[in-house]
């Protein structure tokens, strides 16, 4: 007797933590790109990396996670006006930004070395 | 009955429609009394906002009505779309090396609720911002630009996503 019940709870927490693992990397990724790209545009950019991917890559793991079927579609709710909200936060900061008038630097670039001063 | 009217009518339904099915899911309950108190509540909120939800103007009805199978199929490929490019700028994040290019491209769509669509959805997929749109002129910030061409930086931006939209409104 394959006790099915078992196998499938395990899969299911497998799934989860590998998940929460690849979530991690986007967030620190994010977090590292923040800091290490020289102008608001590019950061904003980075910071898309933590905001989108890694909170997607979380509610993914609740969804693997979730108890009951009620609990699953709650999450799917959440996940579908994530979907709206989030670009459209992004979206009023970078729009202020070039209403504004701010230039983003374009054109192919490197990060500076240690200790130069950065725009 | 005149066909402002029916429109008129067309359009409280919707928005009534809506707002019950998102009440039933959030509520979660299926007495008598939290359904009527739910409809209730749909019905004056649709009387009162239907003309912010469904504007006048998009009258033709595939502008606003998504159709069924490409809706449920659009959020797997708005999905894999995040995570292919998730992982260019990881790339980008970890060698340092950007591109950055503001372009300005058209889009085909020619609703608003689609355009509205593909901008968020530009947005949602981390490497590029859309910064503003303009009836059908997107400018969008993109990280990692290949090219300055207009019409091939809209085809490299937008790619599936808007033939997805396409599908879903016109």
């Amino acid at each position: 007797m394959i006790d099915w019940q078992g196998i499938a709870g395990l899969a299911r927490e497998i799934a989860a933590t590998v998940l929460c693992a690849a979530a991690s990397v986007f967030a620190i990724a994010g977090t590292v790109g923040v800091f290490r790209f020289a102008d608001p545009y590019t950061r904003l950019q980075a910071s898309s990396l933590t905001g989108t991917t890694a909170v997607f890559t979380i509610l993914l793991a609740s969804l693997a996670l979730s108890p009951s079927v009620a609990v699953a579609a709650r999450v799917v709710v959440i996940m579908v006006f994530f979907l709206i909200s989030n670009p459209t936060a992004t979206h009023i900061i970078a729009r202020y930004a070039w209403k504004s008038g701010l230039e983003p630097a374009t054109g192919p670039q490197k990060r500076g070395k240690r200790g130069k001063r950065r725009p | 009955m005149r066909p402002r009217s029916l429109w008129k009518l067309i359009r409280v339904a919707a928005t009534f429609a809506v707002l019950a099915v998102l009440w039933l899911l959030f509520s979660g309950s299926l007495e008598p009394a939290a359904i009527f108190a739910g409809l209730c509540c749909s019905l004056l909120i649709a009387s009162i906002s239907y003309d912010s939800f469904i504007e006048e103007h998009e009258a033709a009805r595939n502008s606003i009505f998504p159709r069924l199978l490409p809706t449920l199929a659009y959020p797997f490929v708005l999905v894999a779309a995040m995570y292919a490019s998730s992982a260019k700028v990881l790339a980008s994040v970890v060698t340092g090396r950007v591109n950055p290019r503001v372009v300005h491209f058209r889009s085909r769509l020619r609703s608003d609720l689609a355009r509205v669509a593909l901008a968020e959805a530009i947005t949602f997929t981390p490497g590029t911002i859309s910064m503003d749109l303009d009836e059908d002129h997107f400018v969008v910030h993109w990280l990692n630009a290949t090219t300055r061409h207009s019409a091939r930086a809209g085809d490299e931006v937008k790619g599936t996503l808007e033939a997805a939209i396409k599908r879903i409104w016109v």
